[in-house]
């Protein structure tokens, strides 16, 4: 191989990093989407409240947390937080976020499990709404960040690949253990074996005397729990604001839409897909980058309505 | 006709609208309270800083009708409302979009009867602002915008602005940083992509290629981007020596942090065009040894400073960023020049503010040009502390390395740079 061959070569590794990179998160929010669509026919625009208070809990745990919104104030909250560091908050917010999922199961989705898409998705998306603000009541809107432990920090040369934050490096690996494992869980367990075969058809497996509602009610706050560990890797990459749940919701929506309803494999692929489209127009064409990625989802839609890897169009 | 206004000065004073002057705008203004409008980014990248404009805009509000701050200070004003008129407000968010914001800005026009209205971050708003102030004769005092096309070729009779711009912050720039770091080096701009960006970056080209920098490549990122992680890797691949980050608020947060992170600052040097404290609080430690200009800062030891930034923390707990300032300083100037005019009969009003000069606003000398309406004024050259120096609870990010004085180091004639465009509208009554 040529001096010109180990370039390109090198230039396409590094560019498969730079789309890890950026896939990873949106990867870890749309499992949980989904999932949730996929078995409960359900749109829950308010994952992305799960990955928001993720991150707002874990600065908590993690920091003293200034409450300095008009309410926070108010009430003179002062500064709140355990200050236990961020690697305390990466191993308690993925299991507070998967009760946050069983709660917001019972209390917002199972309501709404018979209702219109149109409705599902109102209520879910004033879900995530009246967190941000409250959010923003309780803490304000001045962007906060997570220190990280020294080792997560800075830079690491990859000779000729270039060089690539650390911590960019952690979330693509966090991401793939995190993704390997409920691979499994669907895969090799029984619960998983009813969430498949749920998503296929609910109605055939309650006739067969399986009850698919434990098992479903596990897989979402399943889903939460990622969204939530999500939103604690994301956090020290980018600045903390309370619209970051807003900001993600789009992104992770299209990664559903391109790889497939239901589908993790499709949800892994469909993240890529967009990292990767992002980071090519970003590299050759800025200007096109966030038009890019609808652009994919529209041609996926067209060419096969299921997405890539779907069990069931979305409005099956 | 200076009598006339003399008299209708003195009708129109305690109430009632009782006016010689011509009904324009929203003069006259009806009952006895004058209504301003503050039109900030609540949501969007600018958020923060149009957060920190709301709390300076609401703190003015209460010295103009109750004293205290700069109502004490300054002679035209009496502390006791605006010309026998108690002021009120209405606020609006421009979600850092052009379009909301001027639809924000119509709503307090046509149902609010603001007789001014005030905001911006980011330019975009600002200049879709002051086209509406034009069209429909309210005045807008232009906060936080910094594209050369505020003053330039989007200039409008209606708009004035206090704060400086991009060209001006090239000039303050390019001889302290040329000097620290070398001749002849190459540098790298990443800008955000609108008037704003652009007019940074052609400015930064301008005046870094006068003083022997050469331009690698420069290379747009939209506004609101998170992530910039691939656009901070073509700029290390460039091998330039420096790295200009043309990026405000919540983005330039953002793409500094990253930058560190990613180790960018190891290979090149970095440079922030247009810094302020909540963008500084954000980034944090990363911004250590990165050159920027501020337009002022709460440290400052004068007496206007310590006033403004004494009441701001005594009410709301935190230190004042500049863009609080400017819309402190907007409402107050704006106040003034109703004093002095007698009226707020709006073209009168903008004859007081056109070439008014002042010193009491915590920048030494200023003067707002009527050629332009841009101010004339000093610029803070600062360059960033490491996490460890820095002082979040006095809002110390950085050292200020200068104060780059109007006319010696900064400033252009009514010819030339972004005035040259300038052509200003009808006052109205012509």
């Amino acid at each position: 191989m040529g001096v010109a061959g180990v370039s390109l070569l090198a230039t396409g590794i590094g560019f498969l990093i730079q789309t890890l990179a950026v896939a990873s998160i949106y990867i870890l929010v749309a499992i949980g989407l989904s999932i949730t669509l996929g078995t409960l026919k359900f749109v829950n625009f308010a994952h992305a409240a799960v990955y928001l208070a993720g991150i707002y809990i874990g600065l908590a745990v993690a920091l003293e947390l200034p409450f300095s919104g008009d309410i926070g104030r108010g009430i003179g909250l002062g500064e709140v937080g355990l200050g236990l560091g961020f690697l305390a908050a990466l191993a308690v917010i993925p299991i507070i976020s998967f009760g946050l999922g069983l709660l917001m199961e019972r209390f917002i989705a199972r309501p709404f499990y018979d209702r219109p898409d149109t409705d599902q998705i109102l209520v879910t998306f004033g879900v995530l709404l009246i967190v941000q603000e409250v959010i923003r009541g309780l803490v304000g809107g001045r962007s906060m960040t997570f220190t990280r432990p020294e080792w997560a920090q800075g830079a690491i040369g990859l000779g000729p690949l270039g060089t690539f934050a650390r911590w960019r490096l952690a979330i693509i690996a966090i991401t793939a253990v995190l993704v390997v494992v409920v691979y499994l869980y669907i895969e090799y367990t029984d619960v998983g074996l009813a969430v498949r075969a749920g998503t296929e058809d609910a109605e055939m497996v309650n006739l067969l005397g399986v009850r698919v509602t434990r098992p479903f009610l596990l897989i979402f706050g399943v889903g939460s729990g990622l969204a939530g560990a999500a939103g604690v890797v994301s956090g020290p990459v980018f600045s903390v604001v309370p619209e970051v749940g807003i900001g993600v919701l789009v992104p992770a929506f299209l990664v559903v839409v391109v790889g497939g309803v239901g589908s993790l494999v499709g949800s892994v692929v469909g993240g890529l897909l967009i990292g990767a489209v992002e980071v090519g127009l970003q590299m050759g064409a800025p200007t096109w980058a966030s038009v890019g990625i609808y652009a994919l989802a529209a041609v996926v839609i067209m060419l096969r309505p299921a997405g890539l890897f779907g069990v069931v169009e979305v409005d099956e | 006709m200076a009598g006339i206004a003399g008299l209708s000065g003195c009708l129109e004073g305690g109430g009632g609208g009782d006016s010689e002057y011509p009904a324009l705008g929203n003069y006259p203004i009806e009952g006895d309270t004058a209504t301003l409008g503050f039109n900030v980014p609540q949501t969007g990248p600018y958020q923060e800083e149009g957060a920190d404009e709301l709390r300076a805009y609401e703190l003015a509000v209460e010295h103009l009708n109750n004293g205290g701050g700069w109502a004490d200070l300054w002679s035209d004003l009496s502390g006791d409302g605006v010309n026998g008129y108690q002021i009120d407000y209405v606020t609006g968010d421009t979600a850092t979009d052009a379009d909301t914001a001027r639809e924000s800005a119509s709503r307090m026009v046509e149902r609010d009867g603001v007789i001014m209205f005030a905001g911006g971050s980011s330019s975009a708003t600002a200049i879709a602002q002051q086209e509406l102030a034009q069209q429909e004769k309210v005045v807008y005092m232009c906060c936080l915008t910094h594209s050369n096309d505020t003053t330039g070729g989007d200039c409008v009779r209606y708009g004035v602005r206090e704060m400086f711009n991009a060209y001006m912050t090239g000039q303050a720039l390019a001889p302290i940083v040329t000097a620290e770091y070398g001749d002849g080096l190459e540098f790298y701009q990443l800008y955000a992509d609108y008037t704003w960006g652009q007019t940074v970056e052609t400015s930064i080209r301008e005046f870094f290629g006068a003083a022997g920098w050469s331009e690698v490549d420069s290379v747009p990122t939209p506004l609101g981007t998170d992530d910039y992680s691939t656009f901070l890797s073509g700029a290390v691949d460039s091998g330039a020596d420096v790295l200009f980050l043309n990026h405000y608020g919540l983005d330039g947060s953002n793409s500094v942090s990253q930058a560190v992170d990613q180790g960018v600052n190891e290979e090149m040097e970095i440079v922030v065009p247009l810094y302020n404290v909540p963008m500084a609080a954000g980034a944090g430690g990363s911004i250590e040894g990165v050159f920027g200009t501020d337009g002022w800062d709460a440290n400052l030891e004068n007496e206007p400073t310590r006033l403004f930034a004494d009441a701001f923390v005594e009410r709301y707990g935190t230190v004042p960023s500049s863009p609080a300032r400017l819309a402190y300083s907007g409402t107050m100037l704006y106040a003034a020049a109703v004093e002095r005019a007698g009226t707020f009969y709006p073209p009168e009003v903008i004859r007081e503010l056109e070439g008014y000069e002042w010193d009491n606003g915590g920048l030494g000398e200023e003067v707002l040009r009527a050629c332009d309406h841009q101010a004339m004024r000093d610029i803070l050259v600062v360059r960033g502390l490491s996490a460890a120096e820095q002082d979040p609870t006095a809002g110390r990010y950085w050292e200020v390395v200068e104060q780059a004085s109007y006319p010696d180091q900064v400033g252009y004639g009514c010819d030339s740079g972004p005035a040259a465009a300038c052509e200003l509208g009808a006052y109205g009554d012509e």
